[in-house]
């Protein structure tokens, strides 16, 4: 076959090159044209002219013109990948399309300046830009680049040698190599260079921005029949079905669960006992068990509307919004740590946005709005103007720390290139479109989405809405995000700290100045290997080296110094995110999601498939003169209008999972074709109509769904269903493990260790020397899980093995295992033999001697229930055993402590102990 | 087998030979099924193959091909010049750079494969002849951290499942009473990215490595408290079981119960099997001396060479090995720092060769021998070199490797991989492959999607290297 083409080749080089009409459309228009014509051109792809060929599709274009053997067609033709079909081409007809390439398509291409435009924003704007113009250079316009700098102008039209900007490339000064680290910058590739050449060779032509066109036009990606897939069409509100079991009907999410089971001859489970229904109902909304006094406060109500009103008593609860607070930060991917390198560094004040959610979720803040604080609050007001903080005005600017939650190496700046910050970027747009859009559209990064109308196009439009704040070419990495906000009080804190300690570091300071002045004039006249222009500036440390006798006297007051220096508190900020100043760079659709390969340009805009029937995406300054372009607030809007397709369906769709382990979309974050479908697509639609109407009050929400009789089945049956055995449909409440915040905060509460504190800075965490991570013990005890410093590299041990996500980015679902290693840890771990040892000690004060009372505490205060007389019975006949043992441990130990007293203690230990340790304490019936 | 008890079963399923008939019995359905219950029991792989265990041996910091497997000729010949302006592209200090710097090293050939190695590397030179060495592997970034997570988990940033967690996914493992995929980091240190590097992101968490110490207590919390009387645990044990046992009974057809109910079981026999498989006292003495037990140089990389393969022989599916620091990351001092790094591992690595085939478990074994990337083959200072992601030298051996196969190539001054090039993601595909995954099928759903190791990033498994 190699012979045959050697045989072509040959017998081509003498003849007239092929013609694109009569040598090789013929061939596209037989075995191509089919998908790569008129309509919906696959990949983007049209073959059915030169100049289509040559600008290709989704993969950039098809053919390089005179280079067969690196073209795209070429390589998808000879492998065979291309048509797909068993229709192939020949390999003849391969080769005449191989000699059009080299020998016709020759002709140089017209280089505009969209191709030159992303090479300056990635190599040279970080100098010569709107930041800076070194040398009084601006790259980023034609004019700017014609008018050139200092040094005179940057681009000569027709001239690329003559050409400073080309001239300065190619001798390596520029980009400076001593500031490309510093700026994150590397030189241009070949390529590259060769674009800018002839870009200016050809009279640098500015030439139309290839834009995509608008969303109201007709588009040719995303079609009608596209938008009809019912996850993009607006919900409506659908009649409440008639069940025949309408006694079981207290409201209409049970008429639209029954409707399904009725269909296939089930029925609700019986009701739960009232005990159980109460232990659910706590662990569910407060993430905690009841209390005794509560147990019974509830179980002596026989009002008819007892289980409704501690229902509302939950939901009034702080401990409501602790526990909701949790689910959010798994979907925004909270984390208190950088998430990357070995430092995986705290971001200080990343608690201000946990509070905020907190705070939110409490006082039941409508969810739209929830949302679009999130996006843009700091476009909802104008934080320039506002005098004193006050906790509102705070939690808005806190709020966008939604946006702010993964992973960011930036600080760094050799982990701060293009890529990262486009990574970066990428894994935001995915914290947004995973859990409040329902969304996943990663995969038009890339390329189109292959089973979602979201074409790549539509993913960089998404992605230039946070461009404003996040702008690739225009970086601002963590530590110049920090925004200096606090409340009065906060602030008042920071200089009670800092002010003695400021005035001590001046006096300090001041006697090393004095020190040190005259040594420092000898060194300059002595030292002449470095020369310091201000003697001021020469470093303490080479004064300390030269002169034996200024060390010995200043040491000891630069150690004093240092150590006040560690005292001082950090000034307090707020974690925020916010658009950078001035006009943001143009943007481009990244072939291939390669950020070195920038293809046509983008404006802000949202998916072309939820354009239906709802308001369109406009930006709209957030008032006079404001610095922020509205990008955000525009996405808020759109996104919480009363009737958007995906925004309330998903936040119901969320709230249902929670509330009964499965959502009727099983894949959360994708409502799309490759999703789930739904199992009540009515319940799911009415339910999101219906939290609208309210106002859109998730506590309103919270009490329709748990005070269903859906909510209130056992979870137990002895014969399961063979109808429905995954019980998608309802026929019982789905037995739950806690997940490992609520295991390890019910423990708490249930021993008594719990310190309610709420909001702040979070409770620190240690690494003990057998490496494992515990969270730092306390004399007040232990604050809720919430309010422990979550790191990505060093989580707490007992989290991480019970399942808690580690945020990469973020967590839409959890999914829980019951291995070894969880038993390991809650047999053999501190934290749970040291709770249980503290509610041993304080059962013995409260009841003595009376063991038959203390087995029945534990039991009320682990299980929350009253144990049986067998129960009991063999509580006691443990405790005795495990006296036995503990008698003979201290004996044998000749131990100081009163045996019999220490032994009663630690028994009782054991008993709270293995009661923890049940899988009854573990699982929510 | 009628109505085992409990009891019986997980001590049958836990002795690996029965393991993955029983598994399918108790209904582990096939792979990829992302809903499922997370589970450990051994599965079926997509189709039969050789390799049944792993053993990675990851050398962070990013060796020298140059200086180790991959001589060049032309490093002499233009010694502290720059021929070609692309050596310079993946510079990543441009102030420091030099010219092109000869290896300090002599090369030899050795074996019947003929393949060349640095004179520091003289026990590995003994088994060229089972190796295949691939020298055209190439990464996607210069820096430590994203070629780390690229190398574990197929992109350079860190949100996705390590290689490893994506096999104990996808085979489950063959001991029960032990983890399925075990680090063994190095006393002195964590490798850059720590745990991420073996982290099961979104996969469940259960997948995730677990880290094994080598000294002091191998796995958190593997004891019971030091204070408590001996007997206590069993005691506390028989009282949970009644408890345990009357719950689960007033709650039948609860999967989820009875699997919280036994991991307590196999928690208690993980103190015994955990406790065994890292005491390599049991080991003879001739055994320990193979490993370099005995000096102090190689003492510490050869125990836990040697404890990856009691761990392999004992069923675990995938062992990850790390070495201190950044001992291959040699900016300066090349000579000296490779002499160290080689004099600690080389001894070691090649006596795990030895002893996996005498025990015939080399076949079932896969041995992987890399870092995150390579070295420029210029200088950096005087005589250091920076990091190089364009080319660089993997090898791999037993588990249906091809032996004796010396794979791709690098240009003429080992920069960059010209010939018959390995992408990280082909590199994964492979052993997957070795493994009897196919890596297109190996998938966990995710958002709708299917999510696999090598993303949606263009993959070929390298069938060169293949017996």
């Amino acid at each position: 076959m190699t012979a045959m083409f050697a045989l072509l080749l040959l017998f081509s080089a003498v003849t007239a090159p092929p013609a694109f009409e009569t040598d090789v459309l013929p061939i596209f228009a037989a075995k191509c044209v089919a998908c790569h014509g008129e309509k919906n051109p696959q990949g983007g792809l049209d073959l059915r002219s030169p100049d289509a060929v040559r600008k290709g599709g989704i993969h950039g274009p098809a053919v390089a013109p005179g280079a067969s053997a690196k073209s795209l067609l070429v390589d998808k033709l000879t492998t065979r990948a291309m048509p797909p079909g068993p229709q192939k081409l020949a390999d003849t007809e391969i080769a005449r399309i191989r000699d059009w390439i080299d020998r016709t398509l020759k002709a140089p291409e017209q280089v505009t300046e969209h191709d030159v435009l992303p090479i300056i924003q990635i190599r040279c704007v970080a100098c010569h830009g709107k930041r800076k113009q070194e040398g009084g250079l601006d790259l980023r316009t034609v004019a700017s680049r014609l008018k050139g700098g200092k040094s005179g102008p940057a681009v000569i039209l027709g001239k690329p040698e003559e050409s400073l900007l080309i001239k300065r490339i190619v001798s390596g000064e520029m980009p400076p190599a001593k500031l490309q680290l510093e700026y994150s910058v590397r030189p241009p590739t070949e390529g590259e260079v060769a674009r800018l050449r002839t870009w200016i060779a050809q009279g640098a032509q500015e030439g139309a921005p290839r834009e995509t066109a608008a969303v109201d036009g007709e588009d040719r990606l995303v079609t009608d029949k596209d938008r009809r897939f019912w996850a993009f069409q607006r919900p409506k509100r659908p009649a409440v079905p008639s069940v025949k079991t309408a006694d079981r009907v207290r409201n209409p999410i049970d008429a639209f669960l029954l409707e399904k089971l009725e269909a296939k001859g089930l029925a609700f489970a019986s009701e739960a006992e009232k005990a159980k229904l109460m232990r659910r109902a706590y662990l569910d909304l407060t993430g905690l068990p009841p209390t005794p006094a509560q147990r019974d406060e509830f179980l002596n109500d026989s009002s008819p509307d007892a289980y409704e009103r501690l229902v509302d008593r939950l939901l009034e609860s702080p401990r409501y919004g602790e526990r909701w607070g949790q689910h959010w930060l798994d979907l925004a991917g909270y984390s208190d740590s950088e998430g990357f390198g070995q430092d995986d560094g705290v971001r200080r004040y990343a608690w201000r946005y946990r509070d905020y959610v907190i705070r939110a979720l409490n006082s039941d803040k409508p969810y739209s709005e929830f949302v679009r604080e999130q996006i843009a609050g700091d476009e909802l007001t104008d934080y320039t103007k506002l005098g004193a903080m006050t906790q509102e005005s705070l939690d808005r600017l806190a709020a966008t720390g939604f946006l702010r939650t993964t992973p960011d190496p930036t600080n760094a700046p050799e982990r701060g290139f293009i890529a990262e910050r486009m990574n970066i970027i990428a894994d935001e747009v995915e914290v947004l479109t995973s859990s409040v859009m329902g969304l996943t559209v990663g995969c038009a990064r890339c390329h189109n989405h292959k089973y979602d109308p979201i074409p790549q196009r539509d993913y960089y439009r998404l992605t230039a809405i946070l461009q404003s704040a996040y702008d690739p070419y225009d970086w601002l990495p963590p530590k110049k995000r920090e925004f200096a906000a606090a409340l009065p009080s906060e602030m008042a804190a920071y200089e009670a700290t800092n002010k003695p300690l400021d005035a001590e570091i001046g006096k300090l300071e001041k006697s090393l100045a004095d020190l040190s002045a005259s040594y420092r004039e000898e060194y300059q006249r002595d030292v002449k290997a470095e020369i310091f222009e201000d003697p001021a500036k020469i470093p303490l440390d080479k004064l300390f080296a030269k002169f034996p006798k200024l060390k010995q006297r200043g040491e000891p007051v630069q150690k004093e110094l240092d150590a006040l220096k560690r005292k001082l508190a950090p000034k307090p900020h707020v974690r925020v995110l916010m658009d950078n100043e001035g006009e943001p760079s143009a943007f481009y659709l990244l072939r291939r999601g390669d950020a070195l390969n920038p293809g046509e340009r983008v404006a802000p805009g949202v998916p072309a498939v939820l354009s239906a029937s709802i308001e369109p995406y406009r930006v709209i300054a957030p008032w006079e003169g404001s610095r922020s372009s509205g990008r955000r607030l525009a996405l808020a809007r759109w996104l919480t209008q009363p009737n958007h397709p995906l925004t309330a369906r998903v936040a119901m769709n969320q709230m249902w999972m929670r509330h009964f382990g499965r959502g009727i979309v099983a894949s959360p974050s994708n409502f799309g074709r490759a999703g789930s479908a739904p199992s009540h697509p009515e319940l799911l639609d009415w339910l999101a109509v219906e939290f609208v109407a309210r106002g859109w009050s998730q506590k309103a929400m919270h009490r329709l769904m748990m005070t269903s009789s859906a909510y209130r089945q056992a979870s137990s049956l002895n014969t399961l269903p063979t109808a429905d055995p995954e019980n998608i449909l309802l026929a019982r409440m789905p037995l739950r493990r806690l997940d490992a915040e609520a295991l390890y905060d019910a423990a708490l509460s249930a021993t008594g260790r719990l310190d309610a504190t709420m909001f702040g800075p979070p409770a620190d965490i240690e690494v003990k020397a057998d490496k494992e991570v515990v969270v730092k013990a306390r004399r007040d005890g232990y604050r809720r899980a919430i309010y422990v410093l979550h790191r990505r590299q060093t989580p707490v041990t007992m989290f991480e093995v019970f399942d808690q996500p580690p945020m990469t980015p973020n967590c839409v679902e959890r999914r829980l295992s019951n291995v070894a290693t969880q038993a390991l840890q809650m047999t053999n771990g501190t934290m749970i033999w040291d709770q249980s040892r503290y509610l041993a000690g304080r059962l013995i004060d409260e009841f003595e001697q009376d063991r038959g009372e203390q087995v029945k505490q534990a039991y009320l205060r682990i299980l929350s229930r009253a144990p049986t007389g067998a129960e009991v019975h063999a509580g006691i006949e443990s405790l005795d055993q495990f006296m036995r043992l503990w008698r003979e441990k201290l004996v044998s130990e000749n131990s100081d402590a009163p045996v019999l007293a220490a032994a009663r203690w630690q028994s009782l230990a054991s008993l709270c102990h293995t009661l923890l340790n049940s899988a009854e304490f573990a699982f929510i019936d | 087998m009628t109505n085992p008890s409990r009891r019986d079963f997980f001590n049958r399923i836990s002795d690996g030979v029965h393991g993955a008939a029983l598994a399918s019995l108790f209904g582990a359905r096939a792979l990829g099924s992302t809903h499922d219950t997370p589970t450990l029991l051994a599965k079926k792989p997509h189709f039969e193959a050789k390799a049944k265990a792993v053993i990675h041996l990851f050398q962070n910091g990013g060796p020298s091909q140059v200086d180790l497997f991959d001589p060049k000729p032309g490093l002499q010949k233009y010694a502290g010049q720059i021929p070609i302006l692309d050596l310079k592209t993946d510079v990543s200090s441009p102030i420091s750079m030099g010219g092109l710097l000869p290896s300090p090293f002599k090369f030899a050939k050795y074996g019947q494969c003929g393949m060349e190695l640095a004179e520091v590397l003289p026990h590995l030179a003994g088994h060229v002849d089972e190796i295949a060495f691939i020298r055209s592997m190439f990464g996607e970034h210069f820096n430590h951290e994203p070629a780390l997570f690229l190398m574990h988990s197929g992109r350079t940033v860190p949100s996705r499942p390590s290689m490893g967690s994506w096999v104990s996914y996808g085979l489950g493992t063959e001991n029960q009473n032990l983890p399925a995929y075990i680090v063994l980091d190095d006393p002195k240190g964590l490798p850059i990215n720590g745990i991420s590097n073996w982290q099961s992101a979104w996969l469940p968490p259960l997948y995730q490595g677990t880290r094994v110490r080598t000294e002091g207590p191998p796995v958190l919390n593997l004891t019971p408290h030091p204070e408590w009387p001996t007997p206590l645990a069993e005691a506390q044990r028989a009282l949970l079981r009644r408890i345990d046992d009357a719950h689960r009974r007033e709650r039948p057809n609860q999967p989820d119960l009875d699997a919280r109910i036994s991991s307590y079981e196999l928690a208690a026999r993980m103190q015994v099997a955990a406790s065994d498989v890292l005491d390599v006292s049991k080991e003879s003495e001739a055994v320990r001396d193979a490993y370099g037990l005995n000096d102090p140089q190689t003492a510490s990389y050869g125990k836990r060479c040697l404890m990856a393969r009691r761990m392999v022989e004992r069923g675990v599916r995938f062992v990850q090995l790390y070495i201190e620091g950044q001992i291959w990351d040699n900016h300066e001092n090349l000579d000296t720092a490779l002499r160290y790094a080689c004099g600690k591992t080389d001894k070691p690595v090649a006596a795990l060769l030895t002893d996996l085939k005498q025990r015939g478990l080399l076949d079932s074994t896969l041995v992987i021998w890399g870092g995150e990337f390579g070295r420029l083959p210029l200088a950096q200072s005087t005589n250091g070199r920076d990091h190089g992601p364009s080319g660089f030298t993997t090898w791999m051996a037993g588990g249906g490797v091809k032996p004796g196969t010396v794979y791709g190539a690098t240009d003429e001054f080992g920069h960059k991989a010209v010939e018959n090039r390995v992408s990280v993601h082909d590199f994964h595909a492979t052993v997957l492959h070795l493994l009897g995954l196919e890596f297109r099928d190996l998938v966990y759903e995710r958002h709708g999607l299917k999510e696999r190791l090598t993303d949606q990033f263009p993959a070929r498994v390298v069938k060169e290297i293949l017996a």
